[in-house]
């Protein structure tokens, strides 16, 4: 994979995935049901702080927030239902057949994420932190 | 006045890391999290937790070794124990038995899950399922 590739600054999850065997599909599914279940925390955080505000906003300013409100809260159960179906299936799918997860891993542009899949697919962080070097790659 | 509970968490993943800073909270606890053995027991002795959740393979200290230099020093004395690991030996179960462990949880496990396990571990009524508040 990804051999004579320049200008890779950035691209952890390519770099060091050549470095180790592949993961299992089971390991490979929990990461993303991992993912997700996080995405799904940050939907139910942002409800909150949107939820926190509302009380001191202008009548029109709330009811224009209460449809972002019902979006957020849509998305924070679809983040649960597909983090609950990614979970399962992990848990039930062995881990001897390998997930070629290298290149997958070049397209995701967010450095923190990218780090994180990284780290629990087997392989050494490279020490990118959310508000950090944490946005996209590509702008690098 | 009724203090907040106070949780640390100790995993090495950060997703799970966050989600469950989040999450707890959100649920009314003061959550601290670490993400080494060693720093989850410099912590512990400092911030006196109620409840402590801590991975197994922990890098620097496994959670064995943090519960059992923690039990020794006492710091664990008024603390409720929570471990997680993606697979438990049954000989890893007797040891946690052994070291005052309450919970042993499988990962993965989804947020919702967690909430409740520390509600029942902490005596406290699992929160009522997140609500959107309508104005």
């Amino acid at each position: 994979m990804s051999a004579g590739l320049t200008n890779w600054e950035g691209r952890v999850g390519a770099i060091a995935l050549e470095q180790t065997a592949p993961p299992g599909y089971g390991v490979v599914l929990e990461a993303l049901a991992g993912e997700i279940e996080l995405a799904g925390a940050r939907c139910i955080l942002l409800d909150s702080l949107i939820g926190g505000v509302m009380p001191d906003l202008p009548e029109a300013a709330c009811e224009r927030l209460q449809a972002s409100l019902q979006a957020i809260d849509l998305l924070s159960q679809h983040l649960a239902g597909l983090s609950a179906f990614a979970r399962r299936l992990g848990m039930e799918t062995e881990d001897t057949c390998e997930a070629p997860v290298a290149l997958a891993l070049q397209d995701v542009t967010l450095g923190a994420l990218a780090d994180r899949l990284l780290t629990a697919l087997g392989s050494e962080s490279q020490g990118v932190e959310e508000r950090d070097q944490a946005g996209d790659l590509d702008l690098f | 006045m009724v203090r907040t509970p106070r949780i640390v968490v100790a995993d090495s993943d950060r997703a799970l890391l966050e989600m469950l800073q989040i999450r707890l909270d959100l649920a009314g606890y003061e959550t601290l999290v670490v993400r080494t053995g060693r720093a989850a027991l410099d912590l512990v002795k400092v911030a006196r937790p109620s409840v402590l959740i801590a991975e197994v393979q922990l890098p620097e200290l496994d959670g064995f070794g943090l519960l059992e230099e923690l039990r020794l020093s006492r710091d664990l004395d008024n603390c409720q124990v929570m471990m997680m690991a993606r697979r438990l030996a049954p000989e890893d179960v007797r040891r946690a038995a052994v070291l005052g462990v309450k919970t042993c949880v499988a990962k993965p496990f989804s947020g919702a899950d967690m909430l409740d396990r520390v509600a029942k571990l902490s005596n406290r009524s699992a929160p009522a399922p997140k609500a959107v508040v309508w104005v």
